[in-house]
Protein backbone atom coordinates (compact mmCIF):
# COMPACT_ATOMS: atom_id res chain seq x y z
CA UNK A 1 0.00 0.00 0.00
CA UNK A 2 2.70 2.40 1.06
CA UNK A 3 4.68 1.49 -2.05
CA UNK A 4 1.69 2.21 -4.26
CA UNK A 5 1.11 5.62 -2.70
CA UNK A 6 4.81 6.41 -3.11
CA UNK A 7 4.64 5.36 -6.73
CA UNK A 8 1.59 7.53 -7.40
CA UNK A 9 3.16 10.48 -5.61
CA UNK A 10 6.24 10.12 -7.80
CA UNK A 11 4.22 10.40 -10.97
CA UNK A 12 2.27 13.38 -9.62
CA UNK A 13 5.47 15.10 -8.58
CA UNK A 14 7.11 14.53 -11.94
CA UNK A 15 4.05 15.92 -13.71
CA UNK A 16 4.02 18.98 -11.46
CA UNK A 17 7.72 19.55 -12.02
CA UNK A 18 7.15 19.76 -15.76
CA UNK A 19 4.86 22.79 -15.36
CA UNK A 20 8.03 24.84 -15.43
CA UNK A 21 8.49 23.89 -19.08
CA UNK A 22 5.75 26.46 -19.76
CA UNK A 23 8.20 29.30 -19.24
CA UNK A 24 10.78 27.75 -21.54
CA UNK A 25 8.15 27.31 -24.26
CA UNK A 26 7.04 30.93 -24.02
CA UNK A 27 10.65 32.11 -24.08
CA UNK A 28 11.52 30.07 -27.16
CA UNK A 29 8.41 31.31 -28.94
CA UNK A 30 9.20 34.93 -28.16
CA UNK A 31 12.82 34.69 -29.29
CA UNK A 32 11.82 32.96 -32.54
CA UNK A 33 9.20 35.67 -33.09
CA UNK A 34 11.75 38.42 -32.62
CA UNK A 35 14.26 36.72 -34.89
CA UNK A 36 11.74 36.18 -37.69
CA UNK A 37 10.63 39.81 -37.51
CA UNK A 38 14.25 40.93 -37.61
CA UNK A 39 15.01 38.73 -40.61
CA UNK A 40 11.89 39.95 -42.40
CA UNK A 41 13.01 43.55 -42.00
CA UNK A 42 16.65 42.95 -42.76
CA UNK A 43 17.17 39.71 -44.70
CA UNK A 44 20.91 40.38 -45.07
CA UNK A 45 21.40 39.95 -41.33
CA UNK A 46 19.80 36.50 -41.35
CA UNK A 47 23.03 34.70 -40.43
CA UNK A 48 23.86 36.69 -37.31
CA UNK A 49 20.24 36.87 -36.22
CA UNK A 50 19.97 33.12 -36.54
CA UNK A 51 23.10 32.47 -34.47
CA UNK A 52 21.91 34.78 -31.72
CA UNK A 53 18.45 33.27 -31.86
CA UNK A 54 19.86 29.78 -31.34
CA UNK A 55 21.86 31.09 -28.38
CA UNK A 56 18.77 32.70 -26.86
CA UNK A 57 16.75 29.57 -27.45
CA UNK A 58 19.43 27.52 -25.73
CA UNK A 59 19.25 29.81 -22.71
CA UNK A 60 15.49 29.65 -22.34
CA UNK A 61 15.42 25.97 -23.21
CA UNK A 62 17.83 25.30 -20.38
CA UNK A 63 15.12 26.31 -17.89
CA UNK A 64 12.74 23.75 -19.33
CA UNK A 65 15.53 21.18 -19.30
CA UNK A 66 16.09 21.78 -15.57
CA UNK A 67 12.45 20.89 -15.01
CA UNK A 68 12.89 17.80 -17.13
CA UNK A 69 15.98 16.76 -15.16
CA UNK A 70 14.09 17.23 -11.89
CA UNK A 71 11.18 15.17 -13.23
CA UNK A 72 13.55 12.42 -14.38
CA UNK A 73 15.31 12.48 -11.01
CA UNK A 74 11.97 12.07 -9.24
CA UNK A 75 10.95 9.23 -11.52
CA UNK A 76 14.10 7.18 -11.85
CA UNK A 77 16.30 7.75 -8.82
CA UNK B 1 12.32 16.58 -74.65
CA UNK B 2 9.13 14.68 -74.02
CA UNK B 3 11.19 11.53 -73.77
CA UNK B 4 13.46 12.85 -71.03
CA UNK B 5 10.51 14.21 -69.12
CA UNK B 6 8.82 10.88 -69.36
CA UNK B 7 12.00 9.17 -68.20
CA UNK B 8 12.35 11.53 -65.27
CA UNK B 9 8.79 10.95 -64.15
CA UNK B 10 9.39 7.25 -64.59
CA UNK B 11 12.45 7.48 -62.37
CA UNK B 12 10.49 9.41 -59.80
CA UNK B 13 7.77 6.79 -59.89
CA UNK B 14 10.38 4.07 -59.38
CA UNK B 15 11.84 5.93 -56.46
CA UNK B 16 8.44 6.14 -54.81
CA UNK B 17 7.80 2.49 -55.50
CA UNK B 18 11.13 1.50 -53.94
CA UNK B 19 10.38 3.55 -50.85
CA UNK B 20 7.00 1.85 -50.60
CA UNK B 21 8.61 -1.57 -50.86
CA UNK B 22 11.19 -0.71 -48.19
CA UNK B 23 8.48 0.60 -45.87
CA UNK B 24 6.38 -2.49 -46.45
CA UNK B 25 9.26 -4.92 -45.83
CA UNK B 26 10.44 -3.14 -42.68
CA UNK B 27 6.84 -2.91 -41.48
CA UNK B 28 6.24 -6.62 -41.98
CA UNK B 29 9.55 -7.52 -40.32
CA UNK B 30 8.75 -5.17 -37.45
CA UNK B 31 5.31 -6.70 -37.05
CA UNK B 32 6.81 -10.22 -36.97
CA UNK B 33 9.36 -9.14 -34.38
CA UNK B 34 6.64 -7.41 -32.44
CA UNK B 35 4.55 -10.59 -32.44
CA UNK B 36 7.27 -12.96 -31.28
CA UNK B 37 9.23 -10.64 -29.00
CA UNK B 38 6.75 -8.05 -27.77
CA UNK B 39 8.53 -4.83 -26.76
CA UNK B 40 8.78 -4.16 -23.06
CA UNK B 41 8.96 -0.97 -21.09
CA UNK B 42 12.69 -0.74 -20.47
CA UNK B 43 14.32 -0.17 -17.15
CA UNK B 44 15.54 3.42 -17.07
CA UNK B 45 18.45 4.28 -14.84
CA UNK B 46 19.97 7.70 -14.42
CA UNK B 47 23.42 6.73 -13.18
CA UNK B 48 25.76 4.84 -15.48
CA UNK B 49 25.74 1.08 -14.89
CA UNK B 50 28.92 -0.86 -14.19
CA UNK B 51 29.68 -3.45 -16.87
CA UNK B 52 32.90 -4.98 -15.58
CA UNK B 53 34.05 -6.80 -12.49
CA UNK B 54 35.79 -4.80 -9.86
CA UNK B 55 39.29 -3.87 -10.87
CA UNK B 56 42.22 -2.41 -8.96
CA UNK B 57 40.78 -3.50 -5.62
CA UNK B 58 43.82 -3.05 -3.44
CA UNK B 59 45.31 -1.18 -0.52
CA UNK B 60 45.95 1.92 -2.61
CA UNK B 61 42.70 2.19 -4.54
CA UNK B 62 40.41 1.14 -1.71
CA UNK B 63 38.84 -2.23 -1.00
CA UNK B 64 35.92 -1.54 -3.34
CA UNK B 65 38.15 -0.72 -6.26
CA UNK B 66 36.69 0.56 -9.50
CA UNK B 67 34.27 -0.75 -12.06
CA UNK B 68 34.17 0.21 -15.71
CA UNK B 69 30.81 1.81 -16.45
CA UNK B 70 29.12 1.68 -19.82
CA UNK B 71 29.60 5.40 -20.37
CA UNK B 72 33.32 4.94 -19.76
CA UNK B 73 33.51 2.46 -22.63
CA UNK B 74 31.67 5.07 -24.71
CA UNK B 75 34.33 7.60 -23.69
CA UNK B 76 37.05 5.24 -24.93
CA UNK B 77 35.17 4.78 -28.21
CA UNK B 78 34.82 8.55 -28.66
CA UNK B 79 38.53 8.97 -27.99
CA UNK B 80 39.32 6.29 -30.57
CA UNK B 81 37.11 7.98 -33.17
CA UNK B 82 38.70 11.38 -32.51
CA UNK B 83 42.20 9.88 -32.73
CA UNK B 84 41.31 8.12 -35.99
CA UNK B 85 40.04 11.39 -37.42
CA UNK B 86 43.20 13.16 -36.28
CA UNK B 87 45.46 10.62 -37.98
CA UNK B 88 43.37 10.61 -41.16
CA UNK B 89 43.51 14.40 -41.44
CA UNK B 90 47.19 14.50 -40.52
CA UNK B 91 47.99 11.97 -43.21
CA UNK B 92 46.07 14.01 -45.77
CA UNK B 93 47.83 17.21 -44.74
CA UNK B 94 51.29 15.58 -44.80
CA UNK B 95 50.72 14.12 -48.27
CA UNK B 96 51.06 17.64 -49.66
CA UNK B 97 47.89 17.29 -51.68
CA UNK B 98 46.47 20.79 -51.97
CA UNK B 99 42.96 19.58 -52.73
CA UNK B 100 41.55 17.89 -49.64
CA UNK B 101 39.44 14.83 -50.33
CA UNK B 102 37.13 12.63 -48.30
CA UNK B 103 37.39 13.05 -44.56
CA UNK B 104 39.99 15.79 -44.69
CA UNK B 105 37.84 17.77 -47.12
CA UNK B 106 34.84 17.51 -44.83
CA UNK B 107 37.00 18.54 -41.92
CA UNK B 108 38.37 21.54 -43.78
CA UNK B 109 34.83 22.73 -44.52
CA UNK B 110 33.81 22.23 -40.88
CA UNK B 111 36.86 23.97 -39.45
CA UNK B 112 36.53 26.85 -41.90
CA UNK B 113 32.90 27.39 -40.96
CA UNK B 114 33.43 27.36 -37.21
CA UNK B 115 36.68 29.36 -37.49
CA UNK B 116 34.88 32.16 -39.32
CA UNK B 117 32.15 32.05 -36.69
CA UNK B 118 34.63 32.37 -33.84
CA UNK B 119 36.59 35.09 -35.64
CA UNK B 120 33.49 37.22 -35.99
CA UNK B 121 32.82 36.89 -32.25
CA UNK B 122 36.23 36.73 -30.62
CA UNK B 123 38.15 39.19 -32.79
CA UNK B 124 41.85 39.28 -31.96
CA UNK B 125 41.54 36.60 -29.29
CA UNK B 126 40.49 33.97 -31.85
CA UNK B 127 43.79 32.10 -31.59
CA UNK B 128 43.24 31.61 -27.85
CA UNK B 129 39.54 30.84 -27.88
CA UNK B 130 39.04 28.83 -31.05
CA UNK B 131 40.73 25.60 -29.81
CA UNK B 132 38.26 25.27 -26.92
CA UNK B 133 35.29 25.95 -29.17
CA UNK B 134 36.41 23.42 -31.78
CA UNK B 135 37.34 20.76 -29.20
CA UNK B 136 34.03 21.01 -27.37
CA UNK B 137 32.09 21.01 -30.61
CA UNK B 138 33.81 17.98 -32.11
CA UNK B 139 33.91 15.83 -28.98
CA UNK B 140 30.30 16.57 -28.02
CA UNK B 141 29.15 15.99 -31.58
CA UNK B 142 30.82 12.58 -31.77
CA UNK B 143 29.56 11.68 -28.28
CA UNK B 144 26.00 12.63 -29.23
CA UNK B 145 26.03 10.92 -32.60
CA UNK B 146 26.97 7.64 -30.97
CA UNK B 147 23.26 7.42 -30.18
CA UNK B 148 22.58 6.77 -33.87
CA UNK B 149 24.73 3.62 -34.02
CA UNK B 150 22.83 0.34 -33.79
CA UNK B 151 23.89 -1.71 -30.77
CA UNK B 152 24.54 1.28 -28.54
CA UNK B 153 22.10 1.22 -25.61
CA UNK B 154 20.75 -2.17 -26.69
CA UNK B 155 23.44 -4.90 -26.52
CA UNK B 156 24.83 -5.96 -23.19
CA UNK B 157 24.70 -8.22 -20.15
CA UNK B 158 21.51 -9.30 -18.45
CA UNK B 159 21.23 -8.06 -14.91
CA UNK B 160 18.66 -8.98 -12.30
CA UNK B 161 16.43 -6.15 -11.10
CA UNK B 162 13.75 -5.78 -8.44
CA UNK B 163 10.55 -7.70 -9.25
CA UNK B 164 8.38 -4.60 -9.60
CA UNK B 165 10.81 -2.84 -11.93
CA UNK B 166 10.40 -2.74 -15.68
CA UNK B 167 12.36 -5.32 -17.63
CA UNK B 168 12.13 -8.74 -19.25
CA UNK B 169 10.46 -11.51 -17.36
CA UNK B 170 12.85 -14.44 -17.49
CA UNK B 171 12.05 -16.89 -20.27
CA UNK B 172 13.75 -19.90 -21.74
CA UNK B 173 14.86 -17.88 -24.72
CA UNK B 174 16.80 -15.54 -22.49
CA UNK B 175 19.11 -18.32 -21.25
CA UNK B 176 19.00 -17.31 -17.63
CA UNK B 177 19.59 -19.71 -14.78
CA UNK B 178 17.08 -18.45 -12.23
CA UNK B 179 13.65 -16.93 -12.79
CA UNK B 180 13.00 -13.29 -12.04
CA UNK B 181 13.04 -9.91 -13.67
CA UNK B 182 15.98 -9.03 -15.84
CA UNK B 183 17.13 -5.94 -17.63
CA UNK B 184 19.78 -5.32 -20.25
CA UNK B 185 22.82 -3.44 -19.04
CA UNK B 186 24.25 -2.14 -22.32
CA UNK B 187 27.99 -2.33 -22.91
CA UNK B 188 27.97 1.11 -24.47
CA UNK B 189 25.65 3.91 -23.41
CA UNK B 190 25.53 7.36 -24.96
CA UNK B 191 28.31 9.35 -23.35
CA UNK B 192 26.37 12.56 -22.82
CA UNK B 193 23.79 10.76 -20.68
CA UNK B 194 26.34 10.63 -17.89
CA UNK B 195 26.34 13.76 -15.75
CA UNK B 196 30.03 13.24 -14.93
CA UNK B 197 31.03 13.82 -18.55
CA UNK B 198 29.00 16.99 -19.03
CA UNK B 199 30.05 18.32 -15.65
CA UNK B 200 33.71 17.76 -16.54
CA UNK B 201 33.28 19.64 -19.82
CA UNK B 202 31.46 22.48 -18.03
CA UNK B 203 34.22 22.75 -15.43
CA UNK B 204 36.87 22.92 -18.13
CA UNK B 205 34.88 25.54 -20.02
CA UNK B 206 34.21 27.84 -17.05
CA UNK B 207 37.73 27.48 -15.61
CA UNK B 208 39.39 28.28 -18.91
CA UNK B 209 37.07 31.29 -19.30
CA UNK B 210 38.64 32.74 -16.16
CA UNK B 211 42.13 31.89 -17.42
CA UNK B 212 41.51 33.62 -20.73
CA UNK B 213 39.99 36.61 -18.94
CA UNK B 214 43.10 37.00 -16.80
CA UNK B 215 45.30 36.56 -19.86
CA UNK B 216 43.43 39.32 -21.70
CA UNK B 217 42.95 41.86 -18.92
CA UNK B 218 45.43 40.89 -16.23
CA UNK B 219 44.46 41.22 -12.59
CA UNK B 220 41.79 43.90 -13.28
CA UNK B 221 39.71 41.01 -14.62
CA UNK B 222 38.76 40.18 -11.04
CA UNK B 223 37.29 43.68 -10.72
CA UNK B 224 34.31 42.08 -12.39
CA UNK B 225 33.73 39.98 -9.26
CA UNK B 226 34.99 42.37 -6.55
CA UNK B 227 34.17 45.85 -7.79
CA UNK B 228 36.16 47.70 -5.13
CA UNK B 229 36.77 50.58 -7.52
CA UNK B 230 33.07 51.49 -7.47
CA UNK B 231 33.23 51.93 -3.68
CA UNK B 232 35.55 54.91 -4.11
CA UNK B 233 34.66 56.41 -7.48
CA UNK B 234 30.84 56.31 -7.64
CA UNK B 235 29.62 59.56 -6.08
CA UNK B 236 26.85 58.80 -3.59
CA UNK B 237 28.58 56.21 -1.42
CA UNK B 238 25.58 53.88 -1.16
CA UNK B 239 25.31 53.69 -4.97
CA UNK B 240 28.89 52.45 -5.04
CA UNK B 241 27.98 49.95 -2.33
CA UNK B 242 25.16 48.65 -4.51
CA UNK B 243 27.56 48.33 -7.44
CA UNK B 244 29.90 46.34 -5.22
CA UNK B 245 27.20 43.88 -4.21
CA UNK B 246 26.03 43.54 -7.81
CA UNK B 247 29.59 42.59 -8.73
CA UNK B 248 29.48 39.92 -6.02
CA UNK B 249 26.46 38.47 -7.79
CA UNK B 250 28.67 37.88 -10.83
CA UNK B 251 30.39 35.10 -8.86
CA UNK B 252 27.06 33.32 -8.47
CA UNK B 253 26.29 33.76 -12.15
CA UNK B 254 29.68 32.25 -12.93
CA UNK B 255 28.88 29.23 -10.76
CA UNK B 256 25.42 28.95 -12.31
CA UNK B 257 27.12 28.62 -15.70
CA UNK B 258 28.61 25.29 -14.60
CA UNK B 259 25.18 23.97 -13.68
CA UNK B 260 23.49 25.29 -16.79
CA UNK B 261 26.20 23.94 -19.12
CA UNK B 262 26.18 20.47 -17.62
CA UNK B 263 22.42 20.11 -17.13
CA UNK B 264 21.58 21.41 -20.60
CA UNK B 265 23.61 18.80 -22.44
CA UNK B 266 22.81 16.01 -19.99
CA UNK B 267 19.08 16.76 -19.91
CA UNK B 268 18.70 16.98 -23.67
CA UNK B 269 20.52 13.76 -24.42
CA UNK B 270 19.12 11.74 -21.52
CA UNK B 271 15.59 12.83 -22.35
CA UNK B 272 16.26 11.88 -25.98
CA UNK B 273 17.43 8.41 -24.94
CA UNK B 274 14.41 7.85 -22.69
CA UNK B 275 12.12 9.06 -25.46
CA UNK B 276 13.70 6.57 -27.87
CA UNK B 277 13.11 3.69 -25.43
CA UNK B 278 9.55 4.68 -24.69
CA UNK B 279 8.63 5.29 -28.33
CA UNK B 280 10.10 1.88 -29.16
CA UNK B 281 7.80 0.41 -26.53
CA UNK B 282 4.67 2.28 -27.64
CA UNK B 283 5.02 2.24 -31.45
CA UNK B 284 7.44 -0.53 -32.39
CA UNK B 285 7.23 -0.01 -36.16
CA UNK B 286 8.76 2.91 -38.16
CA UNK B 287 8.19 5.66 -35.66
CA UNK B 288 11.46 5.20 -33.81
CA UNK B 289 13.33 6.10 -37.00
CA UNK B 290 11.58 9.48 -37.10
CA UNK B 291 12.59 10.09 -33.48
CA UNK B 292 16.17 9.11 -34.40
CA UNK B 293 16.10 11.83 -37.07
CA UNK B 294 15.03 14.33 -34.42
CA UNK B 295 17.85 13.08 -32.19
CA UNK B 296 20.36 13.68 -34.99
CA UNK B 297 19.17 17.28 -35.12
CA UNK B 298 19.27 17.70 -31.34
CA UNK B 299 22.75 16.18 -31.21
CA UNK B 300 24.30 18.67 -33.60
CA UNK B 301 22.39 21.65 -32.11
CA UNK B 302 23.50 20.80 -28.57
CA UNK B 303 27.11 20.35 -29.65
CA UNK B 304 26.97 23.71 -31.43
CA UNK B 305 25.32 25.40 -28.46
CA UNK B 306 27.92 24.05 -26.03
CA UNK B 307 30.76 25.29 -28.21
CA UNK B 308 29.06 28.57 -29.06
CA UNK B 309 28.29 29.43 -25.43
CA UNK B 310 31.90 28.71 -24.49
CA UNK B 311 32.96 31.01 -27.29
CA UNK B 312 30.57 33.75 -26.19
CA UNK B 313 31.56 33.61 -22.52
CA UNK B 314 35.25 33.54 -23.34
CA UNK B 315 35.03 36.51 -25.68
CA UNK B 316 32.91 38.35 -23.09
CA UNK B 317 35.68 37.72 -20.56
CA UNK B 318 38.25 39.37 -22.84
CA UNK B 319 36.30 42.63 -22.94
CA UNK B 320 37.12 45.10 -20.17
CA UNK B 321 34.33 45.57 -17.66
CA UNK B 322 33.72 49.22 -18.53
CA UNK B 323 31.07 51.82 -17.79
CA UNK B 324 28.22 50.40 -19.83
CA UNK B 325 26.37 47.48 -18.32
CA UNK B 326 25.46 45.40 -21.31
CA UNK B 327 26.00 41.84 -20.15
CA UNK B 328 22.81 40.13 -19.10
CA UNK B 329 23.66 36.46 -19.34
CA UNK B 330 22.56 33.92 -16.83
Amino acid sequence: MEQTILHAARFIGAGLAMIGALGGGIGIGLSAQGAVQGIARNPDAAGTVQTNMILGIAFSEAVAIYCLVIALLILFV
Amino acid sequence: MADTKNEASNKKGNWKKELGIVLLVTGVLGAIGWYFFPPIMPHVQLAAEPVSHTIFASKWFGEEGFTITNTLTAMFLVDLVVLALVFAVQKAVKSGDLVPRGISGAFEALIEAIYNLSESTAGKWTADIFPYFATFFIIVLIANYMELLPGVDSIGWLAKVAPNAHGYAARGALLVKEPGHYTVVPWVRVLSTDLNFTLALALVSVTMTQVIGVKALGLPYFGKFFNIKALFTVKPFWMGLIDFFVSLLEIISELAKIISFSFRLFGNLFAGSVMLFVIGFLVPIWFQSAVLLLEAFVGVIQALVFGLLTLMFMSLATHPHGGEHEEAHA
